[in-house]
């Protein structure tokens, strides 16, 4: 490419916008960063050198030996993964279930249910916590992992109806008219028709279905805040509580719970913004 | 109003060549038309012209004026995109008046230029509108509007009438063409619909893979296509081809012939080194009729049969298993399965080499002419 | 709910309908608007100790509203979380804005790469970020303030989340830091979604890319701003993690950081020597529901209705 041909203000302004485009990066980056290199450091190296990579003299695993030794990170791990990947199962299939019946089928009541359907995307379940709490009693699910699944299920069931509803529309109508001309049945059309086309968006409510429920804190905290059965995120909370002054083990703490949702995230981020912009969330 | 001169423009997109040297000069107030197949490049070079592409290598000049890095504003260029390109949020009123508010023009002067391109076009009714309440038809006029407030030294029109349906296409197509009487202005327009740059155009640029393969009139490449490609991409339907083999030149002549029964002397200027050679021979389907009267005669079984009423097309299937097209009579009797005859003038004939290249056609009667 | 196309009539498939919605229906029903409603009734009641439960009309609102004690913490915990909104609606809307507006500029380098970097934050658990930032502000590690030396601003570092005067502010910040990630991503989407050769049109027209921005590309996403922002206020009136995590149930100092949720789980909960008390915890989430009520409705009578779609 020529040069010359290259207008100037377009030169200059690509660089302020790299440079813009680049301090927010490292803002939003630096201190991820920072956490996790320290986490692989000596008290020492993490005091001295805060800034510095790990090098021959300053680098340790003592803080990771610590906290897999005193803490039971296995098996928090565990349990976050049990609840996540059950609740999102569950959500996508309930969810794909009702939004095919409010856009494929004309009842009455349809667009009722499709808004009754709709309020908790916008009104927290955290405010009936009172009563979730109470019912979890009565069930006698307290300390159960059963008990964060019936609620998360509740909460992601809103947006995920909603966001593939949106997305049920656009599927063409030749396919399923099709599918009954040849005399296919309606749960067939659904599971053998449907849900394989809708693999796109399924990608999108998996994700914003699974990051709030891998990163909830309040939930685990008032309905399962122990046993063994505590998620991630309240298991680093009341590790640190317990270790706040042992820097070593705080941060490696810290990189053990950010580290696995960061590769998830880099693997699925592709989708995910496939899914918000091919009209799946409107 | 300005005249336009490209000269070795090239663009490439990585690795990826998309013009590869275009030359063009425009004059002012011609209307010129880009055509070609999708994928030609015909759209990028009109996005070079405006410049929303960057230009690779050579020279841009509008006006006289070198403009390779020059913004689209100071290029004295409007636009017309073939999805309109309206802006939504704004009332027809605002979608002409925007470019003038940019440019800090005098509130008075921006209304009266408004509403005199409202005249023109008939948008006077509308102009308090959003363009999600207009039809097809008016968006196109309010993207036209839009271009001429700006009173641009060349307009560039984008295939803008790909988005309307068939009647309102032709309808539009006569509108454009007044257009260019009325503003005699410079007027680049692509285009992959051969009609459209057959009807509009004083210039045709014929694009093909990123080169151009022929500038002329109408008429000339209609007539004289210099390449296979625009003897096939003008004219509808299309050209008839079929292999033929030289058997013998002379100056002035060149006896071809093929299996299954063709053998003419046709009146082309053809090297000597050509004999032998497997050449293409191209026939117009409306120089071809049924009979033997003409010197240069096909003839297979017909196998497809168009009737349109004025005229009916003969799908012949030839022995070497070419097809050609024929146009007979409106009130033609053959049917398919009849064995049928089909000749043309020697006059009416093209001839390619191996590379596409048209054969200098020499004493050929006017009808076959681009000469006025 | 808009819709195109002929609907299949439901007799013609009954039991397929209703096996379709009766799961997803139920657990909602029974595990989200079931809570929703009983908190309200139960914030109707109060338990004496040792007694039953009695229906006790508005006297729990009386308390939490009027009652010395309460009121004070109530309305502080009012205004700190309007204080908490208003940062995010003057800080991150503003930055996510600007930054979707910068990455979907045509023919920029490094698009996606930026994207996925910018949002990483939000991918984290609020309680991760928090302890992120406890610990970069710390005094005792100093991080923070050689941070701040780099860009010769070293004097201004402080014990900021210790501090009254800063606490809330500070935890503000972090909590815009994570969260940018969606104003980024949902109008960088909306964008995304305008034509391309609108914006032609418009460079054509003279425009250059901060006027196709501010002129083009901002009034065709509004409905998208509106819908952040009143995410937004939902989000952040439902806080509860970051002030948990790093300055823990009493939100100090001096409940200078205490939120309605910090509020809620006291209430809810008890913390030191005062007890938990159910019917003052649903009583206080009830109010916070009257309060994101009054903001949604805002929304979709205010200003959702004036903001018309674009057909684009």
């Amino acid at each position: 490419m020529s040069f010359s041909n290259i207008r100037r203000e377009d030169a200059s302004r690509a660089v302020i916008v790299h440079a813009i485009l680049l301090t927010y990066t490292l803002v939003a980056l630096y201190p991820i960063f920072l956490i996790v290199i320290n986490a692989f450091k000596t008290r020492k190296g993490i005091f001295r050198d805060p800034m510095g990579l790990p090098n021959a003299e300053t680098f340790s695993i003592e803080g990771f030996t610590k906290v897999l030794a005193k803490s039971n990170f296995e098996l928090f791990f565990y349990n976050s993964f049990t609840v996540t990947i059950v609740t999102i199962v569950i959500v996508l299939l309930l969810a794909s279930m009702a939004a095919w019946a409010l856009s494929e089928y004309k009842f009455p009541g349809n667009t009722a249910l499709a808004l009754y359907l709709a309020i908790g995307i916008m009104v927290p379940i955290r405010l009936g916590s009172v009563s979730i709490l109470n019912l979890i009693v009565d069930l006698g699910l307290v300390n159960t992992l059963t008990a964060l699944v019936l609620v998360y299920v509740a909460q992601g069931l809103p947006l995920a109806i909603f966001i593939l509803t949106e997305f049920m529309h656009q599927i063409p109508k030749d396919l399923k008219e099709a599918a009954r001309c040849d005399g296919v049945g309606e749960f067939k059309i659904f599971f053998a028709i449907i849900l394989p086309l809708i693999r796109p968006a399924v990608a999108t409510v998996a994700v914003f279905t699974m990051i709030p429920i891998w990163n909830d804190l309040w939930f685990p905290l008032i309905l399962a805040p122990g046993d063994g059965k505590q998620t991630i995120t309240l298991g680093v909370q009341q590790f640190i509580g317990q270790y706040v002054t042992d820097w070593n083990a705080v941060l490696a703490s810290l990189s053990l719970a950010i580290i696995p949702i960061l590769i998830l995230y880099l693997i699925f981020s592709r989708q995910l913004i496939r899914g918000l912009t091919s009209g799946a969330v409107k | 109003m300005a005249d336009l001169k490209l000269d070795q423009i090239r663009k490439r997109y990585g690795a990826v060549d998309v013009l590869h040297g275009i030359d063009l000069d425009v004059k002012d107030g011609e209307f010129v038309v880009f055509v070609g197949p999708s994928g030609c490049g015909k759209s990028t070079l009109l996005r070079i012209i405006a410049g929303l592409e960057e230009i690779t290598g050579g020279e841009l000049m509008i006006d006289g004026d070198v403009v390779n890095t020059k913004s689209p504003r100071d290029r004295g260029i409007a636009m017309v995109f073939q999805s309109y390109a309206l802006y939504p949020h704004m009332t027809v009123y605002k979608n002409m008046a925007f470019g003038l508010k940019l440019d800090k023009q005098d509130k008075s002067a921006i209304d009266a230029r408004v509403r005199e391109a409202a005249r023109i076009l008939q948008l006077d009714q509308l102009l308090d509108r959003r363009p999600s309440e207009l039809s097809g038809g008016q968006r196109q006029r309010v993207a036209i509007g839009r271009a001429i407030v700006r009173q641009p030294k060349v307009f560039l029109f984008d295939e803008p009438l790909s988005n309307l349906d068939a009647a309102l296409r032709v309808q539009t197509r006569l509108e454009i063409a007044k257009l260019h009487q009325d503003l005699k202005s410079t007027i680049v327009y692509v285009t992959h619909d051969q009609v459209e740059a057959m009807t509009l155009a004083d210039k045709i640029v014929v694009m093909n893979g990123g080169n151009v393969e022929q500038v002329g009139s109408p008429m000339q490449l209609y007539h004289h296509p210099e390449t296979r490609f625009v003897a096939g991409f003008i004219g509808s339907p299309a050209m008839n081809f079929t292999n033929v083999r030289i058997d013998a030149v002379a100056p002035g002549k060149v006896t071809v012939s093929a299996p299954g029964g063709i053998k003419s002397v046709l009146p082309f200027e053809v090297p000597q080194s050509e004999v032998g050679k497997i050449v293409e021979l191209g026939i117009r389907p409306e120089h071809l009729a049924p009979g033997d009267e003409e010197t240069l005669s096909v003839n297979g079984e017909v196998d497809v049969v168009e009737k349109l009423g004025d005229s009916t097309y003969l799908y012949i299937k030839l022995a070497n298993g070419d097809r050609v097209t024929v146009r007979a009579p409106g009130h033609s009797r053959i049917k398919i399965g009849d064995m049928v005859t089909a000749s043309a003038p020697a006059g009416a004939a093209h001839l390619f080499d191996g590379d596409g290249k048209a054969f200098v056609k020499v004493d050929y009667p006017a009808e076959f002419s681009a000469e006025e | 709910m808009a819709h195109s196309g002929p609907m299949t009539d439901w007799r013609k498939a009954k039991l397929p309908v209703i096996a379709f919605l009766a799961p997803a229906t139920i657990i909602y029903t029974l595990f989200m608007i079931y809570p929703l409603l009983d908190s309200i009734r139960l914030s109707f009641y109060a338990t004496p100790s040792g007694g039953e439960a009695a229906f006790v009309g508005l006297d729990n609102y009386r308390t939490i509203l009027a009652d010395p004690d309460w009121a004070s913490v109530f309305w502080n915990s009012f205004w700190n979380n309007m204080k908490f909104f208003a940062v995010h609606m003057l800080v991150q809307n503003p930055i996510g804005i600007a930054l979707a507006g910068i990455l979907s500029l045509p023919q920029l380098r490094f698009r996606n790469t930026y994207r996925t970097m910018m949002i990483m934050p939000t991918m984290l658990s609020v309680v991760i970020v928090g302890f992120i930032w406890q610990l970069i502000l710390s005094p005792v590690w100093g991080v923070g303030a050689d941070l701040l030396d780099i860009v010769g601003l070293k004097s201004l570092f402080g014990p900021w989340l210790g501090k009254e005067a800063s606490a809330l502010i500070t935890l503000s910040f972090i909590s815009v830091w994570q969260w940018v990630g969606i104003p980024l991503m949902l109008i960088y989407a909306a964008l995304l979604a305008i034509p391309d050769d609108l914006v032609d049109a418009a460079v054509v027209d003279g425009a250059t890319h901060f006027e196709v921005f501010i002129h083009i590309k901002l009034p065709l996403v509004l409905p998208t701003v509106a819908m952040v922002s009143i995410l937004t206020f939902v989000g952040n009136f439902n806080a509860f993690d970051l002030i948990y995590a790093v300055k823990g149930a009493l939100a100090g100092p001096n409940f200078s950081t205490d939120i309605m949720g910090t509020l809620f789980y006291r209430t809810f909960f008890g913390y030191q020597l005062q007890l938990g008390n159910p019917h003052l915890g649903a009583t206080v989430a009830s109010l916070m529901f009257l309060i994101i009520l009054g903001g949604v409705l805002f929304y979709l009578f205010a200003i959702q209705r004036r903001l018309a779609r674009y057909q684009m």
